[in-house]
């Protein structure tokens, strides 16, 4: 008799969702995490320093909802922080909810441009957002099934309300979804650092520039929950720690510091897992939050038909953000900046051309030597004073490796950009953290340190994630099923995948 | 007002999408009259002669696309079009070796396993693969596409022609196409291939006249849409129409011509004449003016809504939507009269495969950094070329003994940069030599000797094709060939159907569904609406309607 429902595989933010989920519809569920801390990339730091994931953008209220966390809860209701264009000739751009004004208040000429664009995008994203809060369309279901039914159900209301748009809305929709960023922006803006902002936030943990087809999607994706950006009180850490609670209360067992090596497997169905230190921990359900790939390796080939191990080892998954911390010398203001405009989201992308050059070297293993970048001020836990910085593009399999030279190079190709706008900076830092995607893929085990375990392109969303008659969450063997960021809708510190996962799970469960 | 100037129907631009239209219009009986501002006809399907002796086809240079159902309802073998298709090709390495791609499975097998065992067996399924999509896809073509956002019973009628099809095939089935049109020709060669000459030389038609990379999403399609032809049943195959392109408008000419056709060459449309959102006639540059209740334009949807229609007959967002139409120049040509037959060192002697396409690409990461140059405004430092010389199989292109070399060079942008000025007008003749010397350079890589043999060459950047052509930008598609604009989405969104807001004036190039290529599918899906929409018993007959 197995002592657990379900087994959990990795105690990042979707499989503390998944297996919360869990444990509240009465199962009972036993989250294992290698490390010593659950979170994985929203939580993972080196020394103290700031997290990997850095700000919420895309946090979905339904998931959270479901482990019985309220949007309204004091972690989450920190203010939203506007966006600021980081100009070189010190006149900065400040996006806010209602517009795009000058940094010295007036307002942009492009605002309402900009503004329309943006809404548009957010309506759409609207739409696609019930996709997201479902398992993908498709799947083999007798077709008078309740599940069938449901499916059906949710796919007219899908259509009815793309209907709703409006005919010449619904066409502009069904054109601009498959386009590229670079053109869609450029029909309406002008090019320089307001374009450049938007064409920046389609491509961060992509392996893609915005001239790529199916970048105005991406950009849809983080739009999907109105695109508001909020910093969590007492930093990303305390939602994590939220979610832990939220794991214990609704009576998951957590295990840190423990690593699975095998899947135990008993007449083609789960029967339990294998740790490292030996020990055997039963349960029929296996919820692996890990990439196909290493699930696979953690089961063995042998579990799955040769068609689906040849499209496993074909999902592309290449990391080309690394995170670069600055630890400032003290709390004062950035250079350039007034003390407001510091503690917003900042990034550094003049112009889309600019965005799609720092994109080519990447395709050819090569750090950009002008990358584009996102940085935050914070203050972690200790009371240190940080810019925390996203560094877009360091590829994961960089020429030479990621050697110590490699990284200090990094590092200094992220400071001198960001000195262009904010002259000076240089002389305010007092130490520095480079995490590559080869690290974060060491920490984490998301494979190429990528964001989303696998590339966000279109040939693998939805149906397609993350391949081709594996969208369903389960794979394989009977009780084996997936929750992490490579299965549909996606990564970010979002939590949809892990809680529809759990939902496609209980179905299954007796 | 005589009755020599009145017409049924006229189009404007005699390519071979606008004789489709116009011949398939004459056989239902329409009085048609075709203008063309050439003095020739042909558009971007034209043999020229520009050296004496030689036979230039100095746009599109070879045969596939070319939908089988027009030809036999045009009878274009009878008004004399011959297409003889070629044996191969070959990619050779700076290195002295090649790779050469026999239409002989078995050779074509044994050549592959030469490079990697492994290829040679990922082969089969590749071409199993693309196979299958290229079935998929050609019922649509001769079809119009859906509007989506219509609940017109023809649209749901066809859009429930999609949903069947895209059923058939079956849940795994479809979920391999839908990967398939959504990705890369890079990431797609990455999956099956493992040597890089081999991925360089499948990936070329992924690229061929497009603003894409050999990387970007998408180009997957692009490929399919140069597979998907065929010539006597053999999918993808290629061929060289006798006499140069230029044969496929004449035969559709002669088509039209016998069933009562007109052709007025020498003057282009001035303006397409409307009164109150419905169609008149047309203007042309000669100061002569035709009337006609119907009018179906050639040229790129670019060209005839913003240059040749008076901006307030149109609804302002239909215009926005048109001038937001991408159609971007890529490519260059090179066109050459050759004293003999050059000198391939690599190549084993009489081998077949010289007689098909030659590149030069060595790998994906050459053809991707090429495109990049092209983002900047140059032209690529090691361009994707593909050459042939079709004077090997068709002796009517070059006298005796000396050759004719068609060379496409991807890519080579129209806004060319020069001193940080991104301009068309850069195109003068010393760029456009020192293109050339990249390009000869280029080719040396495979005929060491070509420079020694050239008697006469003709430079095309994209300003010439579209000076010449007409083609916007120089773009040999008529519009991109991305997923926003392709099928219900192109040209734009929501007139896939060949007319435009004003009534009576339709589109039946190939900025229309589906596309470029010398296919002639826009000319025959543009007549049969015409006919559908502007006759009484309008059904189109034959094997296209």
């Amino acid at each position: 008799m197995s002592q657990f429902d379900a087994i959990v595989v990795g105690g990042g933010v979707n499989g503390l969702i998944a297996g919360t989920l869990l444990g509240r519809r009465g199962k009972n569920v036993c989250i294992i995490e290698k490390s010593d801390r659950f979170g994985g990339m929203a939580s993972y730091s080196v020394d103290g320093g700031p997290t990997l994931a850095h700000s919420l953008y895309n946090l979905s209220p339904r998931a959270l909802g479901d482990i019985g966390i309220g949007i309204q809860h004091p972690v989450l209701s920190s203010k939203p922080v506007s966006t600021v264009s980081l100009s070189e000739d010190g006149r900065h751009i400040v996006f806010k909810n209602d517009g795009v004004y000058w940094s010295d208040g007036t307002k942009h000429r492009e605002s309402d441009a900009w503004s329309d664009l943006t809404r548009q995008l957010i309506t759409y994203g609207d739409l696609l957002r019930q996709l997201a809060e479902a398992p993908p369309p498709g799947g083999q279901k007798a077709i008078l099934s309740r599940g069938a039914l449901n499916e059906f159900l949710r796919l007219a209301k899908l259509g009815i309300d793309l209907k709703k748009l409006g005919k010449s809305e619904m066409r502009r929709f069904l054109q601009v979804v498959l386009s590229n960023v670079h053109d869609i922006i450029l029909d309406d803006l002008s090019e320089g650092p307001v374009a450049g902002m938007l064409a920046a936030d389609a491509i961060w943990g992509t392996a893609t520039g915005p001239r790529s087809p199916g970048t105005v999607f991406n950009l849809i994706y983080r739009l999907g929950h109105g695109g508001t950006i909020t910093q969590p009180a007492g930093g990303m850490c305390a939602l994590t720690d939220l979610m832990v609670e939220a794991a214990q209360k609704a009576g998951c067992l957590l295990m840190p510091d423990t690593e699975v090596s095998r899947i135990l497997l008993d007449n083609d169905a789960v029967s339990g897992v294998e740790t490292t230190d030996g020990r055997t921990i039963a349960a029929p359900n296996v919820l692996s939050s890990l990439a196909p790939k290493l699930t696979s390796r953690m089961t063995g080939p042998s579990a799955f038909d040769i068609e689906t191990m040849r499209r496993v080892r074909n999902i592309r998954a290449r990391g080309t953000t690394a995170k670069v911390n600055l630890r400032l010398k003290d709390s004062s203001a950035l250079p350039s900046l007034s003390d407001e405009l510091a503690h917003e989201r900042l990034i550094y992308a003049p112009s889309v051309e600019y965005v799609e050059a720092a994109f080519n070297p990447a395709k050819y293993g090569q750090m950009s030597k002008a990358p584009v970048i996102e940085a935050f001020k914070m203050q972690t836990a200790d009371g240190a004073s940080w810019l925390s910085t996203i560094v877009q593009y360091a590829p994961s399999d960089l020429e030479g490796g990621w050697t110590e030279t490699a990284k200090e190079q990094l590092a200094e190709i992220a400071v001198e950009t960001l000195s262009r706008a904010l002259p000076g900076l240089g002389d305010q830092i007092a130490g520095k953290q480079v995490i590559t995607p080869d690290k974060i893929e060491s920490a984490t085990g998301a494979p190429g340190g990528h964001w989303h375990h696998a590339e966000m392109s279109l040939d693998q969303l939805l149906t397609l994630r993350p391949t081709n008659g594996m969208s369903r969450y389960s794979m394989g063997p009977k009780g084996l099923f997936q929750c992490g960021a490579a299965t549909h809708p996606g990564g970010d510190v979002m939590g949809l995948a892990g809680r529809n996962a759990a939902l496609a799970a209980l179905e299954a469960l007796p | 007002m005589t009755v020599d100037n009145r017409y049924d129907v006229i189009v404007a631009g005699a390519g071979h999408n606008g004789l489709t239209a116009a011949a398939y219009l004459a056989r239902a009986g329409m009085r048609v009259l075709v203008v063309e501002k050439n003095d020739w006809i042909g558009g971007a399907a034209v043999s020229r002669s520009l050296h004496e002796g030689w036979t230039y086809s100095n746009c599109s240079y070879v045969c596939s696309l070319l939908r089988r159902e027009i030809a036999r309802d045009l009878e274009l073998p009878k008004y004399g079009l011959q297409v003889i298709p070629y044996e191969g090709g070959a990619s050779f390495t700076r290195d002295g070796d090649y790779f050469a791609y026999y239409s002989d499975h078995n050779a074509l097998k044994r050549e592959m396993a030469r490079h990697s065992e492994k290829d040679a067996d990922a082969y089969r399924r590749y071409s199993q693969a693309i196979m299958r999509q290229c079935r998929f896809i050609r019922p649509f073509l001769l079809r119009d596409a859906p509007d989506p956002a219509s609940l017109h019973p023809r649209d749901f009628g066809e859009l429930a022609y999609l949903v069947k099809k895209a059923h058939g095939l079956g849940s795994r089935e479809l979920g391999e196409t839908l990967k398939f049109w959504t990705m890369s020709i890079g990431d797609f060669l990455d999956e099956h291939f493992e040597n890089d000459l081999i991925k360089a030389h499948l990936a070329g038609s992924g690229i061929i006249g497009t603003g894409l990379g050999v990387y970007s999403p998408g180009t997957a399609y692009v490929l399919l849409h140069h597979y998907m032809g065929d010539i006597d049943g053999g999918i993808g195959a290629w061929g060289f129409a006798r006499g140069g392109m230029g044969a496929i408008s004449n035969a559709i000419a002669a088509s039209f011509k016998e069933h009562g056709g007109t052709i007025h060459t020498g003057s282009g449309v001035e303006k397409i004449l409307s009164k109150d959102g419905r169609v008149e006639g047309v203007a042309l540059e000669d100061g002569k003016v035709f009337y006609a209740p119907v009018v179906a334009s050639n040229m790129d949807i670019k060209r005839t809504v913003l240059h040749h229609i008076d901006a307030a007959e149109l609804p302002d967002d239909f215009t926005k939507a048109v001038r937001n139409f991408k159609i971007r120049g890529s490519s260059a040509k090179l066109n050459i009269a050759l004293d003999r037959f050059p000198n391939f060192p690599a190549a084993p002697e009489h081998t077949s495969f010289l007689r098909g396409d030659l590149h030069v690409s060595q790998s994906l990461l050459e053809l991707e950094k090429a495109y990049d140059d092209w983002k900047v405004g140059r032209w690529s430092e090691k361009p994707y070329i593909d050459m042939l010389i079709p004077s090997q199989i068709d002796p009517t292109m070059a006298p005796t003994g000396a050759h004719m070399m068609t060379v496409f060079v991807q890519y080579a942008p129209y806004d060319l940069e020069v001193d940080g000025v991104k301009s068309a007008e850069n195109w003068d003749e010393k760029q456009r030599n020192a293109m050339a010397e990249t390009v000869l350079d280029q080719m040396s890589v495979a005929c060491p000797d070509i420079r020694e043999r050239v008697v006469h060459m003709e430079v095309r950047s994209p300003l010439e094709i579209e000076r010449e052509v007409g083609l916007t930008e120089g773009n040999i598609f008529q519009g991109e060939l991305t997923f926003d604009q392709l099928f219900f989405n192109r040209p734009v969104p929501g007139w896939s159907q060949y007319n435009l807001p004003i009534k009576g004036l339709y589109l039946c190039g190939s900025s229309a569904h589906p596309g470029g290529g010398v296919m002639g599918a826009p000319g025959a899906n543009a007549a049969r609406a015409i006919l559908r929409k502007e006759t009484r018993h309008g059904r189109m007959k034959g094997y296209a309607a």
